[in-house]
């Protein structure tokens, strides 16, 4: 019952999502976002009205799982590219890091495949998309440390993508984790904390995407010109003050 | 396998990250908030505005304690050791925003350079979180142990930052330079 109420809830939302996204012209603007909230819908849609037994039931979860992970990954994309696209500076920055953490879990897949043998023929699914969330979460970690670092403003839609996602893909992690330590299993109270955390990201969504907010756009002063006027200004200061002292001077 | 522990330590700090990132409130306002009309650098020579190493030296020397010890004076050994080790805090708080407010400069010029060094950057960030823990471990020594024992700490911090801030003012003056219009034409 609980279960069936945050599937419900969770397609009112992103109805209201798409609706909210069409009406303000936020579908034009984040494609990719809109497209990863429409699978989804369609997804729980075609779940909801067609009762699957459990083994198609099975390989069509895993399937959907890993294209929505796909599509994550694609809508993360989408937020480097709009965010930092006017901070070339920044983006660089991204660039490095994330192929540093690229490489890393690269290194680190070959290590623990060499080790174990078979790993990829004997992990199970909730194995392969631990390992995978976790990249993302991790490169969703750098890119967040770098937009505080460099101070990147960011608009209430792109900081609502960032944090619903965010959220989602950090407890997706938890979960995950859980569920391959043996942990989680189905109708505990852990299995609706995933649904729930889906929700949650779902609500956020919906809030920071009601309307279009367009992203602060940096100032595109030179800092060297910016430095002339200061001490320009400064210069006038004194010699409006030098032009005071002689007149006192000239003056008693 | 992905341990739990690590699972819910990653989680915890994007938790974190994330909040930090909304709570940041308006974004333009953050921006505007760090542009001080105090200048960060002396107009007339180009210094940083930090205070210089021989003033660090001075406030850390052991030699004014070896005076006041001297006049075998209880009441003025304390007044001393009160006021040295409040100065000595001002100073190493100074040093800790100033230090801040040269990186946040930085940063807010090579976010939108289009050619950043990398490596040049890396070694910034490296230097600058150097930098703090430094300032921030020198807080602490001098609220435990008092400003004479960390004399040497205190000179190295002080000619750091100010390497810091001389390697900042550098490359801020090359990257605008090379940003200006026709910069690149007049090569």
């Amino acid at each position: 019952m609980l279960s069936l109420s945050i599937w419900l809830v969770g397609i009112v939302f992103e109805l209201a999502l798409l609706f909210r996204g069409a009406q303000h012209g936020l579908l034009r603007r984040y494609p990719i976002f809109y497209s990863y909230i429409s699978f989804v819908l369609l997804n729980d849609t075609l779940l909801f009205a067609i009762h699957l037994p459990p083994r198609p039931y099975l390989y069509y979860y895993w399937f959907s799982e890993f294209f929505s992970l796909v599509l994550g990954c694609l809508v993360f994309l989408e937020f480097y590219r709009v965010a930092l696209r006017e901070y070339p500076g920044t983006a660089r920055m991204a660039r490095a890091l994330l192929s540093v953490l690229f490489l890393l879990a690269m290194l680190k897949t070959v290590v623990t495949t060499v080790n174990v043998h078979q790993w990829w023929f004997n992990a199970t699914p909730a194995q392969v998309e631990g390992v995978l969330r976790v990249c993302q979460l991790l490169a969703i970690l750098s890119l967040t440390v770098l937009v505080l670092f460099y101070s990147v403003p960011l608009g209430k839609n792109l900081r609502g993508i960032l944090l619903g996602y965010g959220l989602f893909v950090g407890w997706s992690v938890v979960c995950l984790a859980l569920v391959a330590a043996g942990v989680a299993k189905a109708n505990t109270l852990w299995s609706f904390t995933f649904p729930f955390s889906y929700l949650i990201s779902l609500i956020v969504w919906t809030v920071y995407l009601w309307s279009y907010q367009p992203n602060p756009v940096p100032g595109r002063a030179i800092p060297l010109e910016q430095d002339y006027l200061r001490v320009a200004a400064a210069t006038q200061r004194r010699l409006h003050n030098a032009r005071g002292y002689l007149a006192k001077a000239v003056g008693s | 396998m992905i341990s739990i522990t690590f699972a819910i330590l990653l989680c915890l700090l994007v938790i974190l990250s994330l909040v930090l990132l909304a709570t940041r409130g308006s974004s333009v306002r953050h921006e505007l908030s760090f542009r001080s009309d105090v200048p960060l650098y002396n107009e007339t020579t180009g210094d940083p505005s930090l205070c210089p190493p021989e003033f660090a030296a001075r406030i850390f020397s052991p030699a004014d304690w070896t005076f006041v010890s001297g006049e075998k004076s209880r009441d003025v050994v304390r007044l001393f050791q009160h006021e040295r080790r409040v100065v000595a805090l001002v100073w190493a708080h100074q040093t800790k925003s100033a230090i801040h407010r040269i990186m946040r400069e930085h940063t807010r010029i090579t976010r939108q350079s289009q050619d950043l060094h990398l490596a040049t950057e890396a070694r910034l960030v490296y230097h600058y979180v150097q930098l703090v823990a430094i300032c921030d471990l020198l807080i602490l020594a001098i609220q435990s142990a008092g400003p004479s024992h960390v004399g040497s700490l205190a000179t190295y911090a002080a000619l750091l930052s100010q390497r810091f801030a001389d390697a900042q003012h550098t490359l801020a003056i090359t990257t605008a330079a090379r940003e200006l219009p026709g910069a690149s034409a007049a090569h």
